[in-house]
Order: C-alpha cells, then structure tokens, then sequence
C-alpha cells in the first residue's frame, strides 16, 4: 500500500533542517505522500529512507515500451482499478497475427490488411498498435526474413512470438526496432539472455500466477528488466480473472515481484477470441494477441478502447462546425448545440430520427454541455453570432433562421439583436426534436432578400 | 511479498430480484451477489440474463437486424414466440414505441391489447416498455398495468412519472424499471422516492441509460461501475440489480452503415457492436441485458457467467 505521510515522517531525520524547502520534517512528508515531493530534495535522508521511498514513489505498475519514436507502444503504468477513479492512461495495445510460413504473396496481403486496420472516429485515429509475428515454419532464416518484412511493410512494432532460435535470429535482425520478444514458456531461459543483451522487452508466459511468479524470477536472474507477463488462461473467463488478480497484485498488493503489465495470446484456438479480447479491454488487458484482422472485429474492439480510455475528466470533443444531417439543402433547418461528445452524439441521433434533413451547428464551448456552457459564459448570444457569422453557414442557407436549445431560451433576444437571424426556441429536451422538427411550419425556413 | 492476490471483501449485498413468468415459464432472477461481476470470487447465485427487444410501431432495420429479425418485426406475438422460444431469450423487452404520436399513434388500448396477446403468446418473463411520449405514456402504464394478466415489469419510472409508474404497479402487482440519465445520486434518489411509496424494493430494477458504443459507452460504463460498488459497499438504495438496454448500439453508424467496404461486412459489423456494447455493461456489472439481434443473445450469454 501507499505510505501514509506519517509512515514517510518516521523515516526522515526529523531535524526540521529546511534543506528540502519546506519548514518541517512533517511538512515535507505530507509533500512527498500527495506526489508532489520526493526524497531526492532530502539530502540528510539515509540510504535506507531513500531505498523505501523512491519504490513507494514509483508507478505500481511499472511502465513498459515496445517500438520507437511515434509508433511506440506503452504499456502498464497505470495507477488505480477504475477507471472513474481518476483515469486509464496506456490503452490496451492490440497486435494482430501474421504466419512466416505462408506464401509470399499471402503474406504480403495480410501485413496490408492488418495495415488497413485504422480508423478515423471523433478526430481521433484508433488503430491496430502492433504485428505479431508467429514462427509456425521453425525456420530461423526464414523468421527474421519475416520480421524485417513485417516491420519494413506496416511500420508497426513487432511482438515476436517464436522458439529460441527463430527468436534470436529476429532479434539480431530487428533489435533497432525495439520489438516484444514472445518465446513458449519452455525457451525463457535463451529468450532472457537475448532480451537481457539487446535490452529488449520480453513476455513472459507461465501457467496461472503462481507459475508467473518463478517465471518472472528466473527472467529477472537472467537479467531481463522489461517484462510483460502472460499467465496464460485457457478460457475467456479465466482470462478476466487473472488480468484482474495482476492488475491487483499490483496496485492494491505493491507487489513489485508480480507487477508487470498483462498480455494474452487470443489466437492459435483460443475460445471466444472477440469476447475475450473485449472484456480485457474493460478489465486490465496491457497487450492483445489477436488472429482476426476482419475489421468487423477491431472496429467494434478499438471503439471500445477508445471509449474507455478516454480520460473521464476531459470529456472527447467533437470538431465544431456545420454537420450535414441526411443531404439538407438552403432551406433546411439550422439547429445549433454544443460540442460535448455526448452532447453531440444525443442531438445528432435525435435529429437523424426525425428524417428532417437539417444543418447542425457544433459550437466550441471546450466540451461543455449546452447548460454547463450557459452556465460557464462559454454558450451566449455573443458566441452565436459570432459562430453564425463565421462558420460559413450564411453561404449553406438562404433563409436566416436558427432553432436554439430550449434550456437557453434565454439567449435568443440577444442573438436576434447582434446577428440578425431569426431564433425559434427548440424543446427542452433533444429527445423531442422528431416531433418539433416535423411539426415546423413550412414557412419557417424562406429564404431571405437584401 | 505474498503473491496471494488480494480479493475486495464487501458489506452489501445485491438484492435479488425475480421477474415472473407465466405459466410453464421460466422466472428470471439476477442479483443475490456480494462481489464484483465476472469474477470467481464472493457469491454470485445468479447469473446475468439475457432478454430481446419486442417492439411495436415503424421501425427502420439497419441490414443485420432486418434479415434476422425483419421478417417478425410486426407480429409482436410472434415475434416474441420466437425470441423466448427459438433464440434463446431469458426474457423479453416489450417496446410499445407504436403508441408514440410520431410511430403511427396505435391507441393506448390497442398497446394494451398487445401486451396481452404477447403475455398469452408466450410465458417468459416481460417487461414492458412505454412509447416515451410523456403524454401518451401517463395513460398507456395504467392501462397495460391493469391489462397485464400476470406480473410484469413497467419500463420506466423517472422523475417526472415516477408516482403515476409506480402507482399503476402497486395496484396489480408488478414491478418498475427505474430510470436516470447516467447519473448516480438521480439513480439514487429514484430508489428512495420509489421506497417513499412503500414500493417493494425486491421489484425495482435500475436503468441507468445504455449509451452505444462509442457513442457514450464509457459514461455508461462508469455509472454502471459506480452505482454497483456503492450497492456492494452498504448503500442500500443502489443495491439493485442493472439493466441495460443495447438498443443505441444500433443507432451507431457503424453499426449500420453498409456503405463502408473498409468497415468490413455490415452484417457482422452490426452483431459485433451490440455484442461489444453489452459485453463492456457486463464487466462494469449489468445484471440484465435487453438485446435486438437473435445472435447476440447466444454470444453475450457466453460471457454471462456466475
């Protein structure tokens, strides 16, 4: 567990000597408890206080790395249970598989799908982070061929699952690349001796925790510092509940021995790999080996990630603008919200439900909802009109008629006066905007002259 | 250091709560558990259900649920034979969105005819869902509550309608649904205006709103995370079990859209977005699913352990 300030004070010398900065020995602990100081500003400190502070300082989950520059992938470093308690910082990485003993061509097809496997949603790129590659042919030669193929082909780090041999041959062949050497449990003795000599990340699969918890030693004996740790479950169910005895392990235990981020191999005959694969995205998967690269998978599954990984705090924004709603022309109606993600999302499906083709404006009010942005001076009459004068709506539309958020009815006098356009108040609620918008006189939207 | 991994113990307890069914049917009961979901730890007696949407009114099928389900979209009572009997349904969601004004405006008594025929047509477990015309539904809950020949659950009692909900429910016996906007002290409050009442609590289920994934999923899955830690941890007003109804998944337009080749095929696209919505609401704790397409209902009871 985290230490107390107080279990911090008992370890300091207690002199009040104001070298950290601060007035007192006591003062300086409550600094170092909340995060906000560490024992390196305690010169007078013994070497034993350092030892056990600086660990109590470090992440519980430690961080680990596969690739480099703007492909790297982070993994672990995460420091609460749930989500809502703060947030989630490194997304489940997900690595689809490719075979080395397939024909070229096929080969070759396959590192392109897995490269197509981006997408673009609510301005954010979510996408497939890493190849992994299988040794199905035993081939060393053959292997690291691949594996210089793989990685020139996507671009993307490599997560290396394969025997001794074939593991050090791609090692040799693209250690600059920094990629996750994934050898069986019974090769972890030569793999650590690579991964410790290249200083590379190695997983570390055994049976169950309890087989972890000698695996990750012998890797730590051979020197290899950077670990991933699969404890290997034959079930979907299984897999949850050991992700989330690590995850616990970790930040509940401290248990330096058995904190290392997750990573299930769901391919080869895994049960359920879609199902498992998104329940460890919700609970505590670091690294996913996937078999599917069909995007009807990793759509839904990055969607996911997204989703939860967004920190809960900074709410997703949604680019401000003029959105079409089902191919509206110059006299269709112009509704105006905020741009709050959910926000968003509820008026644009409650407005595409009403079949009324519409044009609707997103106004950057930092991802507030239309009453918190009243509230906050961010959504007034003069926004508005700035936002109606600027956004290139006039040219869109003939008529100068705005449908305004009931809840801000309020605004609309002042809208009116600075620019010129005519307010209709909205209902209250989006959910009515069916009803409202197909009950609006077809008069309301002529076009305007001079 | 000990590598026993270490098991969050809690005081509470989710009340378990039973939907009826009718004769030769099977009752559902979820709840009953003192520890997180998914988990092989604490008491989970029951497992999480998985139902069908059966619904009334025009309703436009994106491509997987028009071949899957198109064929019975209007035919209630067949529709609903079909779910409990063929797919797999533990209970059924009766959406009587046809009373809606803007769906066609079937008149309240002709829902309530429907809620009677789908009861005799099958006995599975129902709950039976207003149009969510604040007006139409004021007299639509009394009369379905008073047509329903056996115990159902009303969908849903929220603030503005809680006493006319679940006054209608008191009088003949059956349970509610009680509604909030993603928002745990609303969930909160409904529970404790509902027990004001005298409204049992053993018949309240809570409803926190689904939203579809990516398109909201993650405030859903926080409240759900939220309000099942405070059940489990002594508060007695969210200690009820979850429901979530995946409908919004289908709203996604990728969930819907065929015209996106690179999206892969639309058909198991769909599926898959409302399998991810309701596997993400079974791991933050969600006792019960509502579920449109027949496939979802084999593939979310896989994960739909005790």
């Amino acid at each position: 567990m985290a230490l107390t300030a107080i279990d911090i004070y008992k370890l300091l010398p207690k002199t009040n000597c104001k070298e950290c900065g601060q007035a007192t020995c006591l003062a300086f602990a409550m600094q170092i408890a909340a995060g906000k100081a560490s024992i390196g500003l305690c010169p007078p400190a013994s070497e034993d206080a350092k030892e056990k502070l600086s660990a109590a300082a470090a992440p519980p989950l430690p961080k680990v790395t596969i690739g480099t520059g703007e492909r790297e992938v982070v993994l672990g470093d995460e420091t609460v249970l749930f989500r809502h308690e703060k947030t989630f910082y490194h997304p489940t990485a997900i690595a689809v598989s490719v075979r080395d003993d397939v024909p070229d061509e096929e080969f070759a097809s396959r590192l392109a799908a897995i490269r197509r496997l981006s997408f673009e949603r609510v301005g954010q790129r979510i996408s497939v982070d890493l190849v992994a590659l299988r040794s199905a042919s035993g081939d060393a030669a053959r292997y690291a061929r691949a594996a210089v193929a793989a990685l020139e082909a996507t671009g993307l780090p490599l997560v290396l699952l394969a025997p001794a041999g074939p593991l050090a041959a791609a090692a040799e062949a693209v250690a600059a690349s920094r990629p996750l050497l994934a050898p069986p449990p019974e090769d972890l003795g030569p793999a650590a001796k690579v991964a410790a000599e290249r200083k590379l990340p190695l997983r570390v699969r055994a049976r169950g925790i309890e087989g972890l918890s000698v695996a990750l030693a012998d890797a730590r004996a051979a020197f290899a510092t950077s670990l991933v740790a699969d404890p290997s479950p034959e079930t979907p169910r299984e897999a949850v509940s050991l992700a989330t005895n690590l995850r616990r392990l970790a930040i509940l235990s401290r248990n330096r021995d058995l904190a290392y981020p997750s990573a299930f191999d769901l391919g080869g005959g895994f049960p359920d790999p879609f199902l498992a694969a998104a329940l460890l995205v919700a609970k505590y998967g670091s690294l996913l080996v996937l078999d599917s690269a069909d995007p009807a998978d990793l759509l839904p599954l990055l969607t996911l990630r997204q989703n939860l990984f967004t920190d809960p705090q900074r709410p997703i924004q949604v680019e401000p603008g003029v959105y079409p709603i089902a191919s509206p022309t110059e006299s269709s109606p112009v509704l105006i919200t905020t741009n709050f993600s959910l926000t968003y999302f509820t008026v644009r499906g409650d407005a595409e439900a009403a079949k009324v083709p519409a044009h609707l404006l997103i106004a950057d009010v930092d991802g507030m909802s239309v009453l918190t942005a009243w509230a906050a001076g961010k959504f007034t009459g003069e926004s508005i009109a700035k936002m109606l004068a600027e956004c290139g709506i006039r040219e869109k539309v003939t008529h100068r008629t705005l449908v305004l958020p009931g809840m801000v009815a309020r605004l609309s006098g002042r809208i009116e006066e600075l620019s010129g356009w005519r307010v209709l108040v909205g209902p209250q609620e989006s959910s009515a905007l069916p009803s409202y918008l197909r009950r609006l006189p077809p008069g309301a939207f002529l076009p305007v002259h001079g | 250091m000990s590598g026993t991994p270490p098991t969050p113990g809690f005081p509470g307890r989710i009340l378990a709560v039973t939907l009826p069914a009718g004769p030769g049917g099977t009752p559902v009961t979820v709840g009953g558990q003192n520890a997180l979901p998914l988990l092989p730890e604490g008491e989970h007696p029951n497992a999480p259900a998985v139902g069908m949407e059966v619904r009334t009114g025009p309703m436009e099928l994106p491509p997987a649920l028009a071949g899957a389900i198109g064929p019975f979209a209007g035919d209630p009572a067949a529709m609903a034979r079909k779910c409990a009997g063929d797919w797999g349904a533990r209970f059924l969601f009766l959406s009587l969105a046809g009373c809606h004004p803007d769906a066609g405006g079937q008149s309240v008594s002709e829902g309530a005819d429907v809620v009677r025929e789908v009861l005799t047509a099958t006995p599975a477990p129902v709950i039976v869902g207003g149009c969510g015309d604040e007006e139409v539904d004021t007299r639509l809950f009394p009369a379905v509550a008073e047509a329903a020949p056996r115990p159902v659950f009303l969908s849903y009692a929220e603030e503005k309608n809680y006493r006319l909900v679940a006054g209608a429910a008191l009088a003949y016996g059956h349970g509610v649904v009680s509604w909030s906007p993603i928002d745990i002290n609303m969930a909160k409050q409904m529970n404790l205006l509902l027990a004001d009442l005298g409204f049992p609590p053993d018949r309240v289920l809570i409803d926190p709103l689904t939203g579809g994934l990516g398109y909201g999923m993650e405030y859903t899955f926080s409240i759900i995370e939220r309000i099942r830690i405070a059940g489990l941890s002594g508060d007695a007003a969210l200690a009820r079990p979850v429901l979530c109804h995946l409908g919004d998944a289908w709203k996604a337009r990728e969930a819907a859209d065929a015209s996106e080749g690179s999206w892969g095929d639309v058909n198991a696209r769909g599926c898959r977005w409302e399998e991810a919505t309701g596997l993400a609401c079974l791991a933050a704790g969600a006792d019960l699913l509502v579920c449109r397409h027949p496939a979802s209902v084999a593939r979310l009871s896989g994960a739909a352990w005790r």
